[in-house]
């Protein structure tokens, strides 16, 4: 019986040490501005949220001189003893990636008040804390507007991860974009009910496209991967995908992304640290800042076509200049209507 | 409006076959293992590594038959590490279920990092194609296959008297933490299978929790399928009818929120299992060490 628990014993100590993943790196040196990130579940590699927030961390080290950490969070069990290491280290800015974090954010930054942080995608009000948030419902408007300029079934479709405030800013600027152009126009909403359910994303398209719809935007993490491979093999139908560039992944069959330049945002807020006037209270970044964009058409500019885009450019600007004002939210979606520009 | 229902049928039936399959193969495999004594709380780590090698392979060679071979093949390699463990060192089988769920997991998560320097995702790499419905039908192929194995053959005979009182097969001179071996390796092989198809059958690509607990779910088909083959499968279908139904009708209901809809398939479970399955019954010395 000596040997009884050894097994699962092993296997969990060599599963601890194959999910554990350390940076080895040297320390900073006196003086330099240190810069620590904790990344949502999510995590490097998503292609999307994590790995933009990276590239700013990246930006900051590469211009800035920054030494830089990052902690992955497996799970939401790891966001406060995350942010709770990093605090202890003295980083001059922590940055917490996503929205989840706030509850653990917000109480960490009150028990420090003199460490500096950053939040992306909530709002955490402490005089510490620099809340930065995104106007996805503006890059998504513009979407829905290229949508229901390029649909011949006259129906689109949103296909969201998991159906959460957050991702009804999508939903309600991408509808509202599709109506501008065509008020009486079809949009399907299905939601996938995670990030992660790769093959469930790619079904879920499917079934868009059969009834009818010839575009969707897919807002879904990582599913989206599987949405993408689903238009590969359709013919006369199109995807828009989210957060970081995705045109490449299936070029030609994907007609822009709306990005979310949230390495905009995790470099900003380190120059004006570094500069000596640290931001605080809620940045909001929109079409202005380049905070959320439409890509450069790369594959698809000739299927577009230039009239089109400069449509969308003037949607833009009356976006930019307040003339139009995307809604948030479904309850600002219900009443809004569309604006003659 | 005909169109439309005939358009949603058809869509209803290709996706009840699609959701099914791979809860299939793993209940398959639960139905076998346990059937012989060994609890398998691992399918969920099996799928995850069958899903993650088949990737692996079928990017090293180009060719998504070695992929699916791979699949069959780690899947088959952790149900002999649960197997190994439960008949040689007579471990805790939820515990060592819970081992593998972690290292396979934990595995791929490095893998993904070792292999291809991306963490979360691995790249693109060559599917099944057409193969992909070939492997659809071959899940039910499967299920009769097991229950000729498990009802109509002696060694199917074994397995289950392993499963029920294994002291009666040892008093008839063979040896029941062999079989018990067997079946897990069996069954690792299958949820393996389930796993491959959904990374190169469904999709081309490895995606961390891209099994999203299906493995999780095909247990539960082999207790609402009374640890039959064919109970387990019809188990599975069920599941896989729902949540193609959510799939279809989320959206189309308006005064149902998406939640509710994609906890559909849960609550039809719910409701089979206390309403039409009736009492049910492990073998005897399911999970128990010999």
């Amino acid at each position: 019986m000596k040997h009884k628990g050894i097994v699962p014993l092993a296997m969990a100590a060599l599963a601890l040490a194959l999910s554990g993943c350390a940076h080895h790196q040297a320390g900073p040196r006196p003086g330099q501005l240190k810069l620590g990130m904790v990344t949502d579940v999510g995590g490097l590699g998503d292609k999307s949220f994590n790995d933009s927030a990276y590239r700013g961390l990246l930006l900051s080290k590469a211009k800035l001189g920054a030494y830089i950490r990052v902690l992955q969070s497996r799970s939401a069990a790891d966001y406060q003893p995350n942010l709770i290491a990093l605090t202890n280290q003295h980083f001059n800015m922590i940055y917490a990636i996503g929205f989840l974090m706030n509850r653990d954010l917000d109480q960490i930054a009150k028990q420090n008040p003199t460490q500096h942080y950053a939040i992306i995608d909530a709002i955490v009000n402490e005089p510490n804390v620099v809340s930065v948030t995104f106007k996805e419902q503006d890059g998504s408007f513009l979407a829905g507007a290229l949508a229901a300029m390029m649909t011949k079934t006259h129906q689109i479709a949103f296909l969201g991860g998991q159906d959460i405030p957050l991702l009804h800013k999508f939903e309600a600027g991408y509808i509202a974009g599709a109506r501008e152009i065509d008020p009486k126009i079809k949009v399907d909403v299905k939601w996938v009910g995670s990030f992660d359910d790769v093959a469930s994303g790619k079904e879920l398209a499917n079934v868009l496209y059969d009834s009818g719809a010839d575009i969707i935007y897919a807002a879904a993490g990582k599913a989206n991967l599987g949405a993408i491979d689903a238009v590969k093999s359709r013919q006369n139908d199109y995807l828009i995908g989210v957060d970081s560039n995705q045109d490449g992944l299936a070029p030609g069959k994907i007609l822009t992304s709306m990005v979310k330049r949230v390495d905009v945002g995790v470099f900003d807020v380190a120059k004006a640290l570094q500069n000596g006037h640290p931001l605080t209270g809620h940045i909001v970044l929109g079409l202005k800042d380049n905070g959320v964009s439409l890509t450069h058409f790369k594959y698809t500019r000739a299927l577009i076509g230039a009239a089109r885009i400069r449509r969308l450019h003037q949607l833009k600007r009356a976006i930019v200049d307040g003339k139009i004002v995307p809604p948030a939210t479904r309850a600002e979606l219900a009443v809004w209507k569309p604006v003659k520009v | 409006m005909m169109d439309f229902v005939h358009g949603a049928l058809a869509t209803l039936v290709l996706l009840t076959l699609v959701k099914s399959a791979p809860i299939v193969y793993a209940a398959l495999g639960g139905v076998i293992s346990e059937r012989s004594g060994i609890v398998n709380i691992g399918l969920e780590g099996m799928m995850t590594g069958g899903a993650f090698a088949a990737v692996v392979a079928s990017y090293a060679t180009g060719n998504a038959a070695v992929g699916l071979v791979a699949g069959v093949a780690v899947g088959a390699l952790l149900g002999f590490v649960l197997g190994y463990g439960a008949t040689k060192f007579k471990v805790d089988q939820i515990v060592a279920g819970m081992g593998i769920n972690l290292i396979a997991a934990g595995g791929a998560a490095y893998g993904l990092v070792l292999l291809y320097n991306q963490p979360g995702a691995s790249p693109q790499v060559h599917a099944l194609g057409r193969w992909y419905w070939l492997l659809i039908l071959f899940a039910f192929v499967c299920a009769f296959a097991l229950h000729h194995v498990l009802y109509r053959t002696p060694w199917g005979l074994r397995v289950r008297a392993c499963g029920e009182n294994p002291r009666a097969v040892t008093s008839a001179g063979l040896d029941p933490l062999r079989f018990r071996l067997y079946a897990a390796v069996i069954s690792g092989a299958l949820a393996g299978l389930g796993g491959a198809f959904l990374s190169i059958g469904e999709v081309n690509i490895y995606s961390e929790g891209m099994t999203a607990g299906r493995g999780f779910i095909a247990l539960a088909a082999v207790i609402f399928g009374r640890w039959t083959p064919w109970g387990a499968t019809g188990a599975a279908v069920f599941f896989g009818f729902f949540e193609a139904l959510q799939f279809v009708l989320q959206g189309r209901v308006a005064w149902l929120p998406s939640e509710a809809m994609q906890a559909l398939p849960y609550l039809a479970a719910l409701v089979a299992l206390c309403g039409l399955v009736g009492k049910v019954r492990a073998p005897a010395s399911d999970g128990v060490p010999y």
